[in-house]
């Protein structure tokens, strides 16, 4: 077992390991596959969970056979603890769900296998929505996205769903690219790998050295009013 | 922020409503008739736009509403484009855009009879409240529209 992977040992001596796919979609093999090694390796029980991963509680001598069943299958162990964690993503596009306005889970997969398992001072959660319902709660992320429009898609960062003292993410950006997300993600990840102390998530970063050392600079923000300008030379046209 | 795609809006029962405020116009199909001068010809040109992008919402569009425009407009001429407007309206609440197509046509309607912008609320039932504060009228007017159904 690698350290900061997603291997728990519960209190009645079981592992759990924290099994992820393309953000919480498998293909019916990959689950046959899951379903057919846990049944080899006296899996107790399979729990999906809140991000999108699926936990399976299995003997710790079993353990290495199950986690080497994963990789033919596609799917991997988590990883955990001060690193970017697997990306929330809902299934927001075209073939998935009726009110997506854009690809937030095509989004979602292509940040989780760029970024997933990336140091960071404190555990680092991504979710990306692909209509306003926010189905994936992206404003509770330390980095949420949520789809404006076709292509388009606004950013908040900051955000922290759990403790006692949850918070809401600052908007950083409004009506940018997938492309433009992925570079607001590495100024964010930069900025708060410099800024943080250790061990300190983002919103208390946030709240500790001001949101103005988050504000991205102009040329990773959206051109002002694209589609506006088009609109601007159709009215005159 | 809509969350429709602008397939599931009913441009083509706008366009009409449109039309008829054109066709009432002194300047319509004359060398005078400027459509981006104009707060008809521009919601006119939204809808086309909207339909030959696919686009629903047309970021920073309502920065462009040529509120120049002071040819003479009447509640009864406009009230039934703008009661389409609410017919479409998918009442995204607090979700509304500014630069949706239809609160962009809407928008300049109300510009065409209404002193102040009214800052949409997101709900029709709310908007006629405020209609009705600053164009009683008007409000009625819309009122008996909308009871008339769709068009």
């Amino acid at each position: 077992m690698n350290v900061g992977e997603g291997y728990f040992k519960q209190r009645n001596g079981l592992i759990a390991v924290d099994i992820m796919a393309a953000c919480g979609v498998m293909t019916a093999e990959q689950w046959f596959g899951l379903g057919q090694a846990a049944r080899e390796n006296n899996v107790f029980r399979l729990k999906m969970t809140t991000r999108q991963t699926v936990v399976a509680l299995v003997p710790e001598e079993n353990v290495e056979r199950l986690v080497a069943a994963l990789e033919p299958l596609g799917l991997r162990v988590a990883p955990f603890g001060k690193v970017v964690r697997p990306v929330k993503a809902c299934p927001g596009n075209e073939a998935l769900c009726p009110r997506a306005i854009a690809d937030a889970l095509g989004l979602g997969i292509v940040i989780q296998e760029k970024y997933v398992g990336q140091g960071v001072p404190k555990d680092f959660k991504i979710a990306v929505a692909g209509c306003a319902r926010g189905c994936t709660d992206p404003q509770c992320a330390d980095f949420g996205v949520r789809a404006s429009g076709q292509d388009r898609f606004d950013v908040f960062i900051g955000g922290r769903g759990g403790t006692v003292k949850p918070v809401h993410g600052i908007p950083i950006a409004r009506k940018v690219t997938a492309e433009q997300v992925l570079g607001l993600l590495d100024f964010v990840l930069e900025r708060y790998r410099n800024l943080a102390q250790p061990y300190e998530r983002l919103c208390q970063t946030l709240a500790r050295v001001g949101e103005g050392q988050f504000q991205p600079p102009a040329e990773l923000l959206a051109s002002p009013g694209e589609e506006a300008s088009e609109f601007a030379r159709f009215l005159q046209g | 922020m809509a969350t429709v795609k602008v397939e599931e809006i009913n441009l083509a029962a706008l366009e009409t409503q449109l039309d008829r405020i054109c066709q009432g116009c002194d300047l319509y199909n004359s060398a005078g008739c400027k459509e981006s001068q104009c707060l008809v010809g521009f919601a006119r040109k939204v809808l086309s736009f909207a339909a030959q992008k696919k686009l629903l919402d047309i970021p920073g569009a309502s920065k462009l509403l040529p509120t120049q425009d002071f040819k003479p407009y009447y509640p009864e001429q406009v009230a039934g484009a703008i009661a389409e407007t609410c017919r479409q309206c998918r009442q995204c609440r607090d979700n509304h855009s500014p630069d949706c197509v239809i609160a962009l046509v809407r928008s300049a309607l109300e510009s065409a009879l209404l002193q102040e912008t009214i800052d949409y609320p997101g709900s029709v039932f709310l908007y006629l409240a405020r209609i009705k504060e600053q164009h009683p009228q008007l409000a009625a007017l819309l009122a008996r529209e909308l009871q008339k159904g769709r068009t």
